[in-house]
């Protein structure tokens, strides 16, 4: 039984990494109307950051700053200047603009760091485990089940409390009545687009410790995003929670039952949600 | 004369497949192009002409590997039942993507089948039984073609096995590009132009998209049945995400809408990987940033600017040019 117990709370933990994975993906979305093929890239980036600072000896925690600032600024950039003059084209040349892009960063990953992976350790404070009775649970990930739960709060608060939430959502329902209220619909694009990467950037310097840098962690991350926001439905900040945490939990418990399959269950998992609710647990119909 | 310009395309394809073997110095190389070229086809057949964006192609690719690996190991079967069942293998689990991805639309649809792609990858790998996981079904033998028992061509040369490649892709080229101006390709086409329209007139618009991805799912699984069979092996890799990639890439690349870009696409991204791969490893740096180009470009592909250039050589002369812009537009 504590076998199991201990396999949720890990679940937990890798599920709320996988919500700081995806949420940028699901606000892009909302506010942009398109799916961002390069997130995982943005993930893979962040992750590469990370390695790099900590082994420069600048250390961890100064690469959960600079590791999504640095991902967020970039992105700004190539929405400014290159992004933009896609948005008026049919879909699918977003999707094809944001695969080359996730191909170029994903060569140029390898280019600066070699094909071969790379571990990262995580500061000597977060090394160990922490013993309560007879549950032990590692302290690092206890660490990013709480510093990802602040995470999770500060964007809620930030798309529900603030004002540029509120001209975000208003964006998402008509990007023209944004305009016409006299803001500036395009700087509020690459804000968003910036924030999407940063969370992923951050995602990814996150997980580094806990699974390593490679150059193919990009692909495998965007597959899991999107799993996640299809279960939680596409565009919706707790779907994106909700689903987070049950591709963890059942990525996590089916390792225990069957650990060869556990990343197929994942996609099984998808697939009868699908079925049940082809908007995704909390989507709208017709959001995509 | 109407005759041949109704099958211009096949007869140009045909011209491609002899010109090959001149210009390439490996028969291997030029296989290679014949085979991608189909996954191609169809690829081109769901994005161009169906409108539906699937990387999900790797996994028919895949299965038609996997599929013909089997069949040659296990029940030593010849040439042609082993790529029969690579096609149905591959049309079979089309159905079976198709019939979850497209219940939904835009880009949810295309997120769905890159997840499934995902998940025949990790399918694969844990059916170590079946597909030899991470080391892939090794040794497969390449049978000559034969009917009854009679050998009519061998395939011991890799310019042999190309002729047979030849002859099998110029006949798929010929179907398609009937299936394409059939009545059902021009339905196909209402679908992708206006969904709702096409519904509206009282098409199926689901039934004919499971058509389109059932058709290119058999035309893919022939394709990686013929690619298991060059190689001798059957990879991890040809189920992967990269396989997916790489055919929508070549598909976009040549040109969307017209079967022969398809062949341009896949020449293109074979022989410039083959060239390129041996100068820079990290090439597929290049080919990024040409997606990126092409997306903001030169949206018809390579297929889109020969004719531009064609049209610009010989301003406004003959029908045959009339019917290619026409078919532009469409």
């Amino acid at each position: 039984m504590n076998i199991y117990l201990l396999q949720i709370a890990n679940g937990v933990g890798i599920g709320m990494l996988y919500f700081l994975l995806a949420v940028g993906l699901s606000i892009v979305f909302g506010l942009l109307r398109f799916v961002n093929f390069s997130h995982g890239a943005f993930f893979l980036l962040g992750a590469y950051l990370c390695f790099q600072v900590v082994d420069m000896g600048i250390g961890f925690w100064w690469s959960l700053l600079i590791a999504p600032l640095a991902v967020g600024l970039f992105a700004w950039v190539v929405e400014r200047f290159v992004l933009r003059h896609v948005y008026a084209l049919p879909h699918h040349f977003h999707i094809l603009f944001t695969v080359g892009l996730a191909l170029v960063l994903q060569e140029a990953v390898i280019s600066a760091w070699g094909p071969l992976g790379n571990n990262v350790s995580p500061p000597d404070m977060l090394q160990g485990v922490v013993m309560a009775g007879g549950f032990v649970y590692p302290k690092y990930r206890l660490f990013v089940i709480g510093l990802t739960a602040v995470m999770a709060l500060v964007l809620w608060w930030v798309l529900e409390g603030t004002r540029l939430g509120s001209i975000v959502r208003a964006g998402s329902e008509s990007t023209e009545m944004v305009s016409l209220l006299g803001l500036n619909i395009n700087r509020i694009f690459s804000l968003v687009f910036a924030l999407g990467a940063a969370t992923a950037g951050l995602a990814g310097a996150l997980a580094a410790p806990i699974r390593g840098a490679d150059p193919f962690m990009g692909v495998e991350a965007l597959g899991i995003a999107f799993v996640v926001v299809v279960v939680g439905g596409l565009g919706s900040f707790w779907g994106a929670l909700i689903g987070g945490l049950l591709v963890g939990i059942v990525q996590s418990v089916m390792s225990t039952v069957w650990s060869e399959g556990a990343h197929l269950m994942i996609y099984v998992a998808m697939a009868a949600v699908m079925l049940l609710r082809p908007n995704g647990l909390l989507g709208r119909p017709g959001a995509a | 004369m109407k005759h041949i310009v109704h099958f211009r395309y096949t007869l140009l394809a045909a011209a491609v497949v002899l010109l090959l073997p001149l210009l390439l110095s490996s028969g291997t190389l030029a296989t290679e192009v014949l085979v991608f070229a189909l996954a191609a086809l169809g690829c081109n057949l769901l994005l161009g002409y169906t409108g539906l964006m699937s990387f999900g192609q790797g996994i028919f690719f895949g299965v038609g590997s996997y599929a013909t690996g089997v069949v040659l190991l296990q029940l030593k079967l010849g040439l042609l039942p082993s790529l029969a069942l690579a096609a149905l293998g591959g049309a079979a689990v089309a159905l079976l993507v198709g019939w979850f991805s497209i219940r939904q639309r835009g880009t949810y649809f295309v997120m769905l089948t890159l997840a499934f792609a995902q998940m025949f990858y990790f399918l694969a790998y844990t059916m170590k039984d079946v597909t030899g996981g991470d080391n892939g079904l090794l040794d497969i033998p390449r049978p000559p073609l034969s009917v009854f028992g009679l050998t009519l061509l061998p395939t011991g040369t890799s310019w042999q096995y190309y002729t047979v490649v030849a002859i099998l892709f110029v006949l798929v080229f010929w179907m398609l590009q009937r299936v394409v101006d059939s009545v059902l390709g021009k339905t196909l086409l209402a679908v992708r132009d206006n969904e709702a329209r096409a519904s509206a007139l009282g098409y199926d618009v689901r039934l004919l998209k499971l058509a389109a991805f059932v058709i290119s799912g058999a035309v893919t699984g022939l394709a990686g049945g013929l690619h298991a069979m060059m190689t001798g092996v059957a990879p991890l890799s040809n189920i992967e995400y990269h396989t997916s990639e790489s055919i929508l890439v070549m598909t976009v690349i040549g040109g969307t809408g017209n079967l022969f870009a398809s062949l341009l696409g896949a020449a293109f991204y074979v022989l410039a990987g083959n060239w390129l791969s041996t100068l820079w490893p990290r090439w597929l740096m290049l080919l990024g940033l040409l997606l990126i180009a092409v997306s903001l470009y030169m949206q018809k592909g390579l297929f889109g600017l020969a004719v531009k250039l064609v049209k610009l050589l010989r301003p406004a002369k003959s029908g045959a040019q009339e019917s290619i812009a026409k078919e532009k537009h469409s």
